[in-house]
């Protein structure tokens, strides 16, 4: 970072949480997570990753929006940001299922 | 990283943005987008050799197992071929602390952000510090990690999940390094007679941008192979 | 101190010698030029290897070179022209090019545009240095496991290989935001997404590509270092790991590096055709999109490199059709590009030679390209000339062809000089016939059973014919490569006498003097339409005056990025040595950034001294 430059700062269109709100947002962060650790040493079976996995998510969601003020910038920086994520996603996703499907690797 | 847009326009001085976002922001942003790519390449890794873990064979677990319990060197509990249950090497109460710790220097950061953007130095400057110091903690937890599973006999050659291990969280780790030492810079500069200049909010918000990623990048690293077991 | 009081002054940069401004520069057309030069040092460099090993299998049993010396020079000579030659030169352009074209003063970041040459320069010198230090890479530009692990590649070529490719990596992705930083929010006024030149499109989506494959590699280039040096198995089946992980990631990021290397060949020649054809491109958005749709899709075609390693069929039908997809939006820009040509008063200048033995020599790659994604044909092409044919059609006949178009046709805009048009055609010619020469019998060798990279065959094999004529191509595209250096020594030594736009073309770079001002343009143009400089010409126009009043704010010199760059080669260094090596180099790094961010470059009162 540079020490110079001319950028108003806070000149945001949308208003920003106040300091009360980032607690609360960081207090729903602790119980998600919580909740996640007792949901993993509880015997709830096949529906346990898909709810760490949602739960994650959300997670993942609020601290992008909230703390990172994604909601409160010009969508184009969302867009740049998901499709880098999309596409991280789909690939892995994609070569993850070569991998699982794949007879090759239990033949190694 | 953040660098001065260099004024190419035709109001002298003004910052120039065809946009009107800044271009130190986009900057860290679409690096961020990349970064996706390189922790989902180390994420992929390691999910694809999960649970291609082969068992220790009984002569090395009493060679070298500790008293009484018998460890893996997988993820999470097992049960072997011949029944025998094998405790896995993840310290899941130890880490979700750790978690929390990382969580609670997202709230800090966030907190210096505003502080640095409010026109309230000293808020800044304390939260600033707060989110360094739980930083370091953080790092602390992972060395104490690092060093248990090496006395467990789990290290880079071990197999293949103490590899993708290793190499994903000791990746994540020198991320957290990298803010720690952004954080402290910042903190540094701050105490100057100038501050951090007219732009100080911005610079820490940038700096925030880069460690509640490193956040987020621990959330789903904390999911994938603390939470879901094997 | 950079701020020049009144536009057409020029801006008062202390200079103590001529060497150190060119080490300090910031400035975007000097570090184009920077990369210019280098890549083609690198591309003759990259020549050489690959007369050596035309030279080796002229005759059957040839003795030019032994065994484990032909495996080095078939692999540096794909490092070097990947790397270091095309990328670089294409790199070039993007320099030079899209700031002029955008009408802006500069990058968005000057200071890490210089730092990515230098990161640039470090790796292409690491790489080169294994020549003297133990052995170059000897594996193939692709590195497959196991044969780059131990025990079968025991020499450090291959820590050489992994090193210096992230070193190049980090330059590459530095380079890569900065461009798409720049082009996003630092157009001129009325320069829409859709008034872009077809050049700066392009460029925008290769800098997409790399910012979004390179770090797949980065992280397979660390996984095969920690196999190498610190004992994981990764990519050894020995220990539980896996060589097919290695060929996913190495292609996950391989194949968006493909149109990396091609895109921006095909943004200079959607430049060079409506300049010569003296019409507008046609369909425009037609081939925007499918720029677009080619690097979306070549992020879904990757183990189209890997049919033969037991993808299992579902994969290989998959793979298979999204890769003869790529062939609908790659179709679009050929016809575009002939439709371009159909009815346009055409002028045949050597730049359009070029271009258009481009559209031919690439359409040809394309095709067999096409061919080969076919996986039961891929089969028997595997590791076959075929191959080899195929993909220097697309590289040479495609990328080197289009970004020599680009050099003829921007030669005046960046030096004040022409080539010579005369010896620029004789040029053409010896590229092109001697491309075909050499690249075209390599279809009927691999047809009939060549395999690749193999250093010498048995004179019964009915192989000998196609072989020698290949190598007399090879040394009639060395001599076309003399007469462009002939060319080019001979322009810069003659009168600068270009005027300001000799080609009468439509975009914003030649709005400016030839070469170009320090700060680029003295007033900042106005963008009304796609085409501006025809748009302003048609409709009686005037470029609009100097606003003396105005202070350009030009961004002074630094060697910070220098220094970083040497920090980081120090760091590569120790990666490769001593860890004392590694540590001085974080310690330089870390001191240069604390200067950089220090380092006073805005034009506040008070920033500047």
């Amino acid at each position: 970072m540079s020490v110079e430059g001319g950028h108003a700062a806070g000149a945001h269109q949308r208003s920003h949480p106040t300091v009360r709100q980032y607690l609360l947002i960081g207090l729903l962060l602790m119980l998600i997570t919580v909740v996640e650790l007792i949901a993993s040493y509880s015997d709830i079976g096949s529906l346990l990753i898909p709810i760490l996995i949602v739960l994650s998510a959300v997670k993942f969601a609020v601290v992008v929006a909230y703390f990172m003020h994604l909601r409160f910038e010009d969508p184009l920086l969302t867009r740049l940001f998901v499709f880098g994520f999309v596409l991280a996603g789909a690939i892995l996703i994609a070569l993850i299922a070569l991998f699982w499907t794949d007879s090759a690797i239990s033949n190694r | 990283m953040a660098e001065a847009a260099h004024a190419p326009s035709p109001a002298a001085g003004a910052r120039h943005s065809t946009t009107g976002i800044d271009s130190r922001k986009l900057l860290m942003w679409i690096f961020l987008a990349s970064e996706c790519l390189f922790f989902g390449s180390l994420i992929s890794t390691y999910l694809i050799f999960k649970g291609d873990i082969p068992f220790p064979s009984p002569a090395f677990i009493t060679e070298h197992m500790h008293g009484g319990e018998v460890t893996g060197w997988f993820p999470a509990d097992r049960t072997g071929p011949d029944g025998t249950e094998y405790a896995g090497v993840l310290n899941i109460p130890v880490t979700s602390a750790s978690t929390f710790v990382l969580l609670m220097s997202s709230v800090a950061m966030v907190l210096a952000v505003f502080g640095a953007q409010n026109g309230r130095p000293k808020m800044m400057k304390l939260w600033l510090f707060a989110t360094m110091l739980l930083g370091i903690v953080f790092l602390g937890f992972q060395v104490f990690e690092f060093h248990e599973f090496g006395a467990e006999g789990l290290n880079l050659s071990t197999n293949q999940f103490g590899a993708s291990f290793f190499v994903l969280t000791g990746f994540h780790g020198a991320h957290v390094t990298v803010g720690v030492l952004m954080l402290g810079s910042l903190l540094v500069g701050s105490m100057r007679r100038t501050g951090l200049g007219p732009d100080s909010g911005f610079h820490v918000e940038t700096v925030g941008l880069y460690w509640h990623f490193v956040d987020i990048v621990w959330i789903v690293i904390f999911t994938i192979i603390y939470l879901i077991p094997a | 101190m950079a701020t020049a009081a009144g536009a057409l002054a020029p801006p008062a940069v202390p200079a103590p010698s001529v060497v150190w401004s060119w080490l300090t520069t910031v400035d975007h057309k000097r570090i184009g030029t920077l990369y210019g030069v280098s890549g083609m040092a690198f591309f003759v460099l990259g020549g050489i290897e690959a007369l050596m090993i035309r030279g080796q299998l002229a005759v059957p049993n040839g003795d030019v070179v032994d065994a484990e010396h032909f495996n080095a020079l078939f692999s540096m000579h794909a490092l070097t022209m990947i790397f270091l030659a095309i990328m670089p030169l294409g790199a070039a352009f993007f320099n030079w090019l899209v700031p002029l074209m955008i009408g802006a003063r500069d990058v968005a970041f000057p200071r890490l545009n210089a730092l990515s040459y230098w990161f640039f320069l470090a790796g292409a010198l690491m790489l080169n240095a294994s020549w003297f230090l133990g052995g170059a890479p000897d594996t193939g530009w692709f590195a497959y496991p196991p044969l780059t692990e131990e025990p079968f590649s025991t020499s450090r070529a291959m820590d050489f290989y992994t090193v210096s490719l992230l070193i190049l990596g980090v330059a590459s992705l530095i380079a890569a935001l900065n461009f798409i930083v720049t082009i996003i929010n630092l157009r001129a006024p009325g320069m829409t997404m859709l008034r872009l030149p077809v050049f700066v499109w392009m460029t925008m989506i290769v800098s997409w590509l790399l910012a979004l494959s390179l770090p797949v590699l980065t992280v397979g280039l660390v996984q095969l270092y920690f196999d190498r040096n610190f004992t994981t198995h990764f990519f050894i089946p020995d220990g539980g790991g896996d060589p097919i992980l290695w060929q996913h990631i190495f292609w996950i990021f391989g194949h968006p590096e493909v149109y990396v290397l091609i895109l921006p060949a095909m943004g200079i020649v959607s430049e060079v055709l409506p300049t010569f054809a003296r019409k507008p491109l046609f369909g425009y958005a037609a081939v925007v999109f499918a720029g677009l749709s080619i690097a979306v899709l070549g992020f879904a075609v990757w183990s189209h490199h890997m049919f033969t390693t037991g993808l299992g069929p579902v994969p290989r039908v998959v793979f298979s059709a999204t890769t003869m997809t790529i062939a609908v939006p790659t179709g679009v820009k050929i016809f575009n590009w002939l439709a371009t040509l159909y009815g346009g008063n055409i002028r045949f200048t050597t730049a359009m030679y070029f271009a258009v033995g481009f559209i031919a020599t690439f359409t040809i790659g394309g095709i067999s390209g096409v061919m080969h994604a076919s996986p039961p044909i891929d089969s028997q092409q595997q590791d076959t000339y075929f191959i080899v044919a195929h993909l220097h059609y697309v590289l040479f006949g495609g990328a080197i062809m289009g970004i020599f178009a680009g050099v003829y046709y921007w030669f005046p805009k960046f030096t004040g000089r022409f080539l010579n048009e005369g010896i620029g055609k004789l040029h053409f010619w010896l590229f092109f016939i001697g491309m075909n020469l050499t690249f075209f019998p390599m279809h009927f060798l691999g047809v009939a059973g060549m395999p690749r990279r193999i250093y010498t065959y048995d004179a019964d094999l009915g192989w000998e014919t196609w072989n020698f004529v290949a190598t007399i191509g090879a040394f009639v595209i060395a001599a076309g490569m003399l007469t462009f250096l002939w060319n080019f020594v001979r322009s810069l030594r003659a009168e600068a006498n270009a005027p300001d736009n000799p080609w009468d073309a439509p975009t914003l770079e030649w709005a400016t003097s030839s070469p170009p001002p320090e700060h680029d343009f003295d007033v900042v143009p106005v963008v009304r339409a796609r085409d501006p400089l025809w748009h302003d010409r048609d409709n009686g126009l005037a470029p609009p005056e100097p606003d003396p009043n105005e202070h350009i704010h030009l961004p002074p010199p630094s060697y910070y990025p220098l220094l970083i760059a040497i920090g980081f080669a120090l760091f590569g260094i120790g990666a490769l040595s001593h860890l004392a090596v590694l540590a001085l180099g974080a310690v330089v790094i870390v001191y240069g950034v604390w200067g950089w961010v220090l380092e006073p470059t805005g034009p506040e009162p008070g920033g500047a001294h």
